[in-house]
C-alpha cells in the first residue's frame, strides 16, 4: 500500500529507523537531528525513535561511560527540537539514586513530558540486559499535547501483559521502540523482522490500540538489527507501508485519537481482562 | 536425514555488505586489506568488500609460499581482475624457507602450515597499518567449528565477515556474487603442501558435515541424537570429536582475573569510542 493522505483530526507520527554505533554519541545525534529535520518536513508532530537509540544498543559496561541525566546539557538540542514536535527517544539514563535505566524520554516544548523504563531486560542467549541495567518500577501511560500513550521498550512488547496492563491505565496508542536483533533465515526478509510484525500486530489487536513500531537498523559490533519499523491500527490494519530491513528510513503514519476511541469502545477487549486470574496466579506462586 | 536450513542468499549478502561498510566507518578508516588465496573463502570476502566501498579502497595480497601451488596464483589473480582491484604479490617463499630453518621446522608440515599462515598474518596487518586499513578475515563458520584454521594465522582479523556462514552457504554465496566457477568448484585446500585438501585432512567435506555441525551446536542435538536420525556413526564422531577438540581457538586468548575491572570480563566496552 502507499502511504494515504492524514485526514481531518489525525496526526501524523514517524518512525525514525536508524542504524546507531556504540560509544559515538554525536554519531548518534546527528541521526536524530538529520531524522527530526525529515520528520518536521514531512509533517510529523511526535517522532518515535527505537530503544537506546542515543547511545547505541550493544553497551554493555559501556553504560557506566555513556548513561546520561534526563537534564544532561548533551541532550539539549533534542529538547530544543521538541518545541517543533513531541520525540520520545531512547537512551541509558542515569538515575539520581544510582543505577542506570533502559529508558524512553517524552520530550515536548522544551521539556521532559514523561519517562519510560524498561521493565523486562532479556539476559539470555545473545542479550545481558540485566547486568547493566536495572528493571523500571512500573507502567504507565506518558502524556503530551496528542494523547496519552504507552511506551513499551523491546522486550516489553513480548510480555502481552504489558500491554493490557497500559490498555487498562488509559492508554490510546502504543510506541513501541525496539533495539531487535535479527538472524537470516530462508525467507527475504530477516526472521527478527517476521517476529516483530507478527507481534505488533498482535499486540494492536488484541489491546485495540494502534501501535507505532520503530526499530533499529544496521550493524553493532558484529550483531544485525532487523529494522521493519511500521505501524498498524487496533483492528490490524496497516497504517503506513513498512520499513525496509537493513536501511535507514522514516516512516509516518496518521494517528486519529477519534478513530482510536470508537475502535475500543467497540470492542473492549482489555477491560474483560480477568484479573482475578493474575491473583489466583500469584497466589499460587506465592503460596 | 535431517539438512542444513536454507539461507536467503541475496539478503545474506546485502547484510554482510553493509558490514563491512559499516566497520570501516566506525573505526574511521577507508580501506580493506584481504588476503587472496586462489579459494573461495578469500574470493567471497574481497566480493563483499568490493560491493560494500568499491573496489579502489580494497587491497589484495597473494601471499605465495614454498610449496603453494601456481594454479592458486592465478586463481588470485582471476579473482583479483573479476573484481577490478589491485592484487600484489609478496613472496613469502624465501622468508618461509629461512625462518622454518631457523625454528629447525624441517619436515614437520603441521608446523610448517602454521608458521606459514602466521607469516601471511603478519603481512596483511603490516600492509593494513601502513595503509590505514582494516584487515579482512576470511575464515567460515565451519571451519571455525571444525578447528580448521590456525590460531594468530588465518584465524587473525581485524573481523571475521564470513564467521558465522555455513561452508555449503558460501558456495551459494560465491555463485550469486559472480566468483569465478573455476574457484568455486575445485577441492577446498589451505594450500600448504603440494595435494593437500581440506577433506582429506578431516575426513569429510564440509557439505557432509555441515547438517551435522548444525543441528549439533544450534539444534542441540546429541551424538545419538544425530546418529539415529540417520547420520553415519563414524562422520558424527569424527564432526564431533573436531567441534569439541578445537573449542580453544573460539577465543583468541583468555586472561586471568585477578581483580574487579578484568578486561572483557568486568569491562566489556564498545570497541570503537568516539
Amino acid at each position: 500500500m502507499t502511504e494515504r493522505p492524514v485526514e481531518r483530526g489525525e496526526v501524523p507520527i514517524a518512525l525514525a529507523q536508524i542504524a546507531t554505533c556504540p560509544g559515538q554519541l554525536r554519531h548518534n545525534l546527528d541521526r536524530h537531528l538529520r531524522m527530526l529535520e525529515a520528520a518536521r518536513t514531512a509533517g510529523a508532530r511526535l517522532v518515535v525513535f527505537p530503544e537506546l537509540s542515543l547511545s547505541g544498543y550493544l553497551l554493555a559496561h559501556g553504560v557506566l561511560e555513556l548513561a546520561l541525566a534526563a537534564d544532561d546539557p548533551r541532550l539539549a538540542p533534542l529538547y530544543e527540537a521538541s518545541r517543533e514536535l513531541a520525540i520520545l527517544v531512547g537512551l541509558p539514563l542515569r538515575e539520581p539514586g544510582g543505577g542506570i535505566s533502559n529508558a524512553a524520554l517524552l520530550l515536548e516544548g522544551g521539556e521532559l513530558r514523561g519517562v519510560h523504563r524498561k521493565l523486562y531486560l532479556p539476559t539470555y542467549g545473545m542479550f545481558d540486559e540485566g547486568r547493566y541495567f536495572v528493571p523500571g518500577p512500573g507502567l504507565q501511560p506518558l502524556e503530551c499535547s496528542l494523547g496519552r500513550f504507552g511506551v513499551l521498550i523491546c522486550e516489553d512488547a513480548w510480555h502481552l501483559s504489558s500491554s493490557v496492563l497500559l490498555a487498562q491505565a488509559g492508554a490510546e496508542a502504543f510506541l513501541v521502540m525496539a533495539g531487535g536483533p535479527t538472524e537470516l533465515d530462508a525467507d527475504v526478509e530477516p526472521a527478527g523482522g517476521r517476529r516483530w510484525h507478527w507481534l505488533v500486530g498482535a499486540t494492536a489487536i488484541t489491546a485495540v490500540r494502534p501501535v507505532f513500531f520503530a526499530n533499529r537498523c544496521g550493524w553493532e559490533e558484529g550483531i544485525l538489527f532487523g529494522g521493519r519499523s511500521w505501524a498498524v491500527d487496533a483492528r490490524g490494519r496497516a497504517l503506513a507501508d513498512t520499513a525496509p530491513a537493513l536501511e535507514e528510513a522514516l516512516v509516518t503514519a496518521p494517528f486519529s485519537r477519534a478513530d482510536a476511541a470508537f475502535a475500543r469502545t467497540l470492542l473492549p477487549i482489555p477491560f474483560m481482562e480477568r484479573l482475578d486470574l493474575w491473583r489466583t496466579a500469584l497466589e499460587r506462586r506465592h503460596a | 536425514m535431517r539438512e542444513l536450513p536454507p539461507v536467503h542468499i541475496p539478503l545474506l549478502a546485502e547484510a554482510l555488505t553493509r558490514f563491512l561498510a559499516e566497520e570501516l566507518r566506525a573505526a574511521g578508516l577507508r580501506r580493506w586489506v584481504v588476503g587472496l588465496s586462489g579459494g573461495i573463502d578469500s574470493a567471497v570476502a574481497a566480493a563483499l568488500a568490493v560491493r560494500a566501498v568499491g573496489a579502489e579502497p580494497v587491497e589484495a595480497l597473494a601471499l605465495p609460499g614454498p610449496t603453494s601451488s601456481p594454479e592458486s596464483l592465478e586463481h588470485a589473480r582471476l579473482v583479483a581482475d573479476g573484481l577490478g582491484i589491485r592484487l600484489d604479490i609478496v613472496d613469502l617463499g624465501e622468508a618461509g624457507r629461512a625462518f622454518a630453518s631457523t625454528l629447525d621446522i624441517r619436515e614437520d608440515r603441521l608446523r610448517f602450515g602454521n608458521l606459514l599462515a602466521r607469516m601471511r598474518m603478519t603481512t596483511l596487518f603490516d600492509r593494513a597499518r601502513r595503509d590505514g586499513a582494516l584487515v579482512l578475515g576470511t575464515s567460515n563458520k565451519s571451519e571455525i567449528l571444525l578447528g580448521y584454521s590456525t590460531l594468530f594465522g588465518d584465524a587473525a582479523a581485524s573481523v571475521q565477515v564470513l564467521g558465522d556462514v555455513w561452508k555449503t552457504h558460501i558456495f551459494e554465496l560465491a555463485r550469486f556474487l559472480g566468483t569465478p566457477e573455476v574457484v568455486v568448484s575445485k577441492p577446498p585446500t589451505a594450500d600448504l603442501w603440494p595435494g593437500q585438501t581440506d577433506a582429506g585432512e578431516l575426513g569429510f567435506d564440509y557439505p557432509t558435515a555441515d547438517p551435522v555441525l548444525h543441528w549439533h551446536h544450534e539444534g542441540g542435538m546429541t551424538r545419538d541424537d544425530l546418529v539415529a536420525a540417520g547420520f553415519p556413526e563414524s562422520l558424527v564422531e569424527g564432526v564431533l570429536h573436531a567441534y569439541r577438540r578445537n573449542r580453544f581457538k573460539w577465543r583468541p586468548t583468555v586472561i586471568a582475573r585477578v581483580s574487579s575491572s578484568c578486561i572483557n570480563v568486568d569491562r566489556i566496552l564498545p570497541r570503537n569510542p568516539r
